[in-house]
């Protein structure tokens, strides 16, 4: 929805205040409500759908394959698939790059050695089916879902192949596959991609369609193992605002964002694995 | 993910979630599985049931099996649910029409038995179908009240008992509860006494195998034929084995082609030797001692792994004589390191190894180097993918059986096999010594690898050792041939009238095919056989035509006209595939009534045939050639010998007898262009044993004598033949069935011109082509000896390669060539009585010329090549069969006559020399210990000559080709209680 200039005068001068006033009440480092519901495709190995409030939504699904062993970055393979935009615009590349970028940095990747021949490869496939605001951060928090329910079939041969080539064979009962934390023995808690709204001196998370028309500049920040980490990196989060508010940003406030980050975002995947949990004892039906 | 959805009434959908491995992938799987509420139990004795009786799409009504008033145990009468295991253990003890009646198959069990055990699970089947003992098999996978859920962390083996049980517990509670008038006892019957256990908790009635015989009246005669429980056989560690690799390990050895998947070929002459032919290497892998052949069965199908370099063999020069299979404690001649060779050897190595191998290979293969560096590869076993067991034929040990035995306590004995590349089984067994001196059959159930034997158990007894009917049965179960009488439901698919069908008279009742076919009833047709031949396959006639030329038509059976595609009768021929003709019996593909009646072209009645009709010119060229569906009436069925008189009698001037002759003249210009064209005119010794006629013993054995009129049939069915492969061919370029015979491979006659060159002053066979094949056969004479040419030619067939079947679209059309016959297309389509080619030839032959619409399953290039491979093998079993029973039977005529004979030297060993005795047909390796004094004994490999002084002190030489006089008689074995030619050089 495009605002009228009173409308974005009203707007940009309410969130720009000391204290900020949000068109739908929330706090500065508040999360719009979503609801989402995990494993609900049967044929692959992990999937989420997440919602939005404002009616934003991503669906993905990650399936696993069995490969010799290559480097490690070719382990993972994100492929995004946006309503609306051409795969090959620009638009839909920078999202794959900053999800992939963001995912084979900081993957254990130990959980998807099989052998010391074989690994799982991972492909991770994401359809966002409407968005209103940016959409990195349904992708990413759905990418997270699906991640954190992702099971790997467990291996039965040998281990070690390196003298004695072995065939991976797998158990067929599928109850016995792992999520990935459970392959490592340690906990697994994938990245995520916050967007942050930057106007006046304020930050603002998760901007809404409205916001982002009057934002000054957005900030992407990555989170991992409970700490804000790199990329870090700043754009137009508005796909068709005037760009008439869009400026240079303070350093300053790319501190004070991380902080923010650091402070908050761990209730952000505190919230997503409490939804996790839920999701296994409540059964039936998708949304 | 296993909630159940209510799609309509009665019918609920849920899911099955698996993982899917295969060639190293893991796969997720997620199947949609569907529960139905109206499976019936398929009980007479319900009353619940029978409105939910629904015919099925053929609109055939479900078989409602289980009796009513079904047998009785312990007085009260029981149905019986079976586990998994006893199927695949105890299927004889299904089959035995003593016990076992009512009994209910969980679709699960039959599941299981169908991964575990192809065979059995055909069996299983059968048994099912032939409803006389009423098993039925209840969907329980399907059925909504007694599907089951694999629980979290349960094995699938843990699930399927439960499931197994759970149709036990549900037909109980489904019979009596306020069901049946008389109550009825589910038996479990179980031999896994973990899962017994939890049937009985669960409230049902679970016995194991030998606890449910006990309960029955004719225990005593069932309880030896319960199969040994593994876990009974308690052997100290005699040996030790290596285990076989885990799959995962095969599957990738194979895959990076440092191990080799192939079949195991046990050498005739030696069982602790065999090879492997692996798509690898040229030549087959040698496998030498138990220890490397590591409890692989002749014909399994073997993983092996080469062995290193150092262990390689150079091929000995002195030949292995058949073993002394007698001798218990055989040592075998391989080192015993088997701890290093278990080190693990990395893939890298091991890959340098078979390229080693590979070029070992090709060097023994050249003849650049000296016989004696020439080295042959070997290999260990170190998987097995499928076993090849069956039941064998074998009899006890005389010294396993404990002299002392006089309990009645099981005791362990060895049964020796009569297939002597197989190993001995131990089994356990009551009645020892009542069994010595019998013809037993025994199944193989399981091979340790801490045990020396494999395990197995007692099946039954066919008879004293040496009487025919137990020899004819052994040597049918031997040869893989099916020679139970023909099941109910394959005799229901036989016209209803029996022997009373007729042809019918009015030809114009409205029956489409009726009507295509062309009355030929007017023709002068007669039938010429071997004397009282009962399955007249074929039928001949031949005119004079107006414009000189000569009609000549060959009638065969229609035998497709009763033997319809896709039923249990079509089924049950094409499994058998031939019939197989024994010295005293004849074991038939299709039912009497078909190939002694309604299909045998006899005389004086009318018969459907499939006639071939060609105009030929004066030199026999055909002109025209025309196929039809026909009704025909014989004139005559003569005998060879009495069609010869006929045609020999000139005062038989009938228009019948002219025709004879006709045939006979045209045959012979036949002959002449197919000799012309380089058919071969091959040899193998065959002899007929004659039988006395009161009492079927075999008097006097005799070489088969061809007349005329013999090649007359024949050389009509080859024309009727090459015509028709022609025919259907054009039709059906890619499923034709056709037989092919492909020229031999020059190695294979090395020797044997090696031999003609040195003995016989450079005589040659040469094998440009058939042509050139035939000539030298002929030039293959000794004027001192008329035999001598008869022997080449044996000795040739024997370099020859096997005739083979196959559909037209396996080979390119240059490759369909018949060599021996010399034509470039050949099929089999004039005995469909007895061989299930020319059914099927039959059949394309009419979809061919549109008489009726050709079966799916023989247009169809998959299905023709399961087709074409089992009748490969059922047409080799019958030789097999055919040949051990007159070796047999030629055993028995001379154990009353020891004679001296004239024989010829057909082999040379620096150990001792095999001779052909033509009168029997038979042959014999005089061994060099009766020839004379070994020490002194020369072998001249060059020559084919082994020098040595005899035990009259003369010095003697023999050689290949030489014509010798042979003392002949025949020794039992007591071991193997066969009959050996035994013969000494005079």
């Amino acid at each position: 929805m495009q605002l009228s200039p009173a409308e974005r005068d009203y707007l940009y001068d309410s969130l720009c205040l000391q204290t900020p006033i949000r068109p739908d009440a929330r706090n500065l480092y508040q999360f719009r409500p979503l609801e989402a519901k995990t494993t609900f495709l049967p044929g692959s190995n992990g999937s989420a759908r997440l919602r939005m409030v404002d009616g934003g939504e991503c669906i993905v699904s990650i399936k696993s394959k069995v490969v010799k062993n290559e480097s490690v970055n070719s382990l993972l393979e994100c492929d995004i698939d946006i309503q609306g935009h051409r795969d090959d615009s620009n638009f839909v590349s920078n999202l794959k790059y900053n999800l992939t970028n963001l995912l084979t940095k900081n993957f254990p990747f130990d959980a998807l050695r099989l052998t010391k021949k074989y690994s799982f490869k991972l492909f991770i496939d994401c359809i966002v089916i409407s968005h209103t605001s940016y959409p990195l951060t349904i992708i990413s928090l759905a990418t997270y879902l699906a991640l954190k329910t992702t099971r790997l079939p467990l291996l039965v041969s040998e281990i070690d192949d390196e003298e004695v080539e072995e065939q991976p064979t797998f158990s067929d009962d599928w109850e016995d596959s792992r999520l990935l934390h459970e392959i490592t023995g340690q906990t697994f808690q994938p990245p995520i991609m916050i967007t942050v709204g930057v106007i006046g001196k304020n930050l603002l998370f998760d901007p809404s369609l409205e916001e982002e028309q009057v934002l000054e500049n957005g900030l992407i920040i990555s989170f991992y193992n409970n700490k804000a980490i790199t990329p870090i990196s700043n754009m137009n989060l508005a796909l068709n605002a005037n760009k008439d508010n869009y400026k240079g940003i303070d350093q300053s406030l790319i501190i004070s964002a991380i902080n923010m980050v650091n402070k908050y975002c761990s209730a952000v995947i505190h919230a997503l694995d409490t939804l996790i949990e839920q999701d296994d004892e409540v059964d039936g039906t998708i949304f | 993910m296993n909630d159940k959805k209510r799609l309509s009434s009665g019918l609920t959908v849920t899911s099955k979630v698996f993982v899917m491995s295969r060639h190293g992938g893991a796969t997720k799987i997620v199947r949609e599985h569907y529960l139905r509420d109206d499976i019936v139990c398929y009980s007479k004795a319900c009353n619940k049931c029978s409105s939910l009786i629904k015919s099925n799409p053929q609109g055939e009504m479900p078989n409602i099996a289980l009796s009513d008033v079904p047998n009785k145990i312990e007085g009260s009468r029981h149905y019986i649910v079976l586990d998994t295991n006893i199927v695949l253990q105890a299927m004889d003890l299904l089959e035995n029409p003593a016990v076992f009646y009512d009994v209910i198959i969980p679709q699960t069990v039959l599941e299981e038995v169908r991964n575990k055990s192809f065979p059995i699970y055909q069996r299983l089947r059968t048994v099912v179908k032939a409803d006389d003992k009423r098993f039925i098999i209840f969907h329980n996978e399907f059925h909504q009240d007694t599907y089951t859920v694999r629980s979290r962390g349960e094995s699938i083996n843990d699930k399927n008992d439960r499931s197994i049980r759970k149709v036990a517990s549900w037909y109980h509670s489904h019979l009596n509860d306020n069901n049946s008038s008389s109550p009825i006892k589910i038996v479990f019957v179980c031999n896994d006494k973990d899962n017994r256990q939890k049937a009985l908790k669960e409230g049902i009635y679970a016995k194991s195998l030998s606890e449910y015989i006990e309960m029955l009246p004719n225990a005593d005669y069932l309880r030896e034929l319960i199969p040994s429980d593994n876990k009974s056989f308690t052997i100290a560690d005699e040996m030790s084995y290596q285990e076989y690799y885990p799959e995962s390990r095969i599957l990738g050895g194979i895959k990076n082609q440092t191990l080799f998947k192939g079949i195991l070929n046990i050498s005739r002459y030696n069982f602790l030797q065999g090879t492997v032919q692996v798509p690898n290497f040229k030549k087959p892998l040698l496998i030498v001692g138990t220890k490397n052949l590591n409890r692989a069965f002749n014909s399994d199908l073997v993983v092996v792994e080469l062995l290193p370099k150092d262990k390689w063999r150079t091929p000995s020069s002195v030949i292995v004589e058949e073993n002394t299979v007698d001798n218990d404690n055989f040592e075998d001649d391989e080192e015993n390191e088997f701890g290093n060779t278990n080190s693990i050897i990395p893939d890298k190595e091991r890959l340098l190894l078979a390229q080693e191998a590979s070029k070992a290979i090709n060097l023994a293969s050249s003849d650049k180097i000296k016989e004696e560096e020439k080295l042959q590869p070997t290999a260990k076993v170190v998987g097995i993918v499928r076993r090849s067991w069956r039941y064998y034929v074998g009899q006890i040990i005389p010294s396993s059986v404990s002299s002392d035995d006089g309990g009645n306590a099981s005791k362990y004995c060895l049964v020796m096999l009569m297939d002597s590349v197989l190993p001995k089984i131990r089994i356990l067994t009551r009645k020892g010594k009542e069994l010595l001196g019998k013809r037993i059959v025994v199944s193989v159930d399981s091979w340790d690898s801490k045990s020396k034997y494999p395990q197995g158990h007692f099946v039954r007894t066919l008879g004293d050792i040496e009487s025919a009917e137990a020899e004819t049965e052994a040597l049918l179960l031997e040869h893989d041939v099916e020679y139970r009488p023909f099941a109910t439901n394959v005799l229901k698919c036989l016209p209803a009238e029996g022997d009373d069908w007729k042809v019918p008279e009015n030809l114009d009742n409205g029956d489409p095919l009726l009507a295509k076919r062309v009355d030929l009833r007017d023709k002068l047709v007669c039938s010429i056989d071997p004397p009282n031949c009962v399955d007249i396959d074929d039928a001949l006639h031949a005119k004079k035509l107006p414009n000189g030329n000569y009609e000549v038509g060959v009638h065969i059976a229609d035998v497709t006209h009763f033997v319809k595609p896709n039923t249990a009768l079509d089924t049950e021929g094409a499994s058998r595939g031939t019939s197989v003709y024994l010295v005293d019996k004849r074991i038939d593909m299709l039912p009497m009534l078909l190939g002694t009646n309604l299909c045998s072209l006899r005389p004086y009645v009318d018969r459907f045939a499939f006639s071939v009709i060609w105009e030929l010119d004066e030199h026999a060229n055909i002109v025209n050639v025309n196929y039809m569906k026909s009704i025909i009436k014989s004139r005559e069925a003569f005998s060879y010998e009495r069609a010869q008189k006929r045609i020999d009698d000139s005062t038989q001037q009938d228009e019948l007898t002219k025709s004879i002759r006709i045939l006979l003249k045209l045959s012979k210009k036949l002959k002449q262009q197919r000799l012309d064209n380089g058919a071969l005119n091959l040899a193998s010794p065959e002899v007929k044993v004659h039988m006395d006629s009161e009492t079927s013993d075999p008097g006097e054995v005799e070489i088969k004598e061809l007349l005329e009129t013999n090649s007359l049939v024949e050389e009509f069915m080859l024309l009727a033949n090459i015509s028709v492969a022609k025919k259907i061919y054009d039709a059906y370029p890619q499923t034709a069935m056709l037989r092919r015979h492909a020229a031999p491979p020059s190695v294979n006659f090395e020797n044997l011109n090696e031999m003609l060159k040195v003995r016989k002053n450079g005589m040659h066979i040469s094998l440009e082509n058939s042509k050139a094949l035939a000539d030298s056969l002929d030039n293959c004479v000794d004027e001192k000896d008329p035999y001598f040419n008869t022997l080449v030619r044996i000795m040739s067939t024997r370099c020859m390669m096997a005739a083979e079947y196959f559909p037209a679209g396996s080979f390119g059309y240059p490759d369909f060539k018949h060599y021996g016959l010399a034509v470039e297309i050949y099929t089999h389509f004039t005995s469909p009585i007895r061989r299930y080619c020319d059914v099927v030839a039959h059949r394309q032959l009419a979809g061919a010329i549109g008489y009726e619409d050709l079966t799916l399953s023989h247009r169809d290039k998959n299905k023709m090549e399961l087709i074409v491979k089992n009748i490969n093998k059922r047409h080799r079993n019958a030789q097999f069969a055919g040949r051990s029973s007159i070796e047999y039977y030629v055993g028995q005529v001379m154990k009353q006559n020891e004679s001296v004979q004239e024989g010829y030297i057909i082999k040379c060993f620096s150990n001792g020399i095999v001779v052909l005795v033509p009168k029997f047909g038979i042959e014999g390796l005089i061994k060099l210990e009766d020839l004379g004094d070994s020490n002194t004994s020369l072998f001249d490999e060059e020559k084919f000559e082994l020098s040595f002084t005899d035990f009259q002190n003369q010095k003697r030489k023999v050689g290949v080709f030489d014509k010798v006089t042979v003392d002949i008689k025949s020794i039992k074995d007591e071991i193997t209680g066969k009959r050996k030619v035994h013969m000494l050089l005079k």
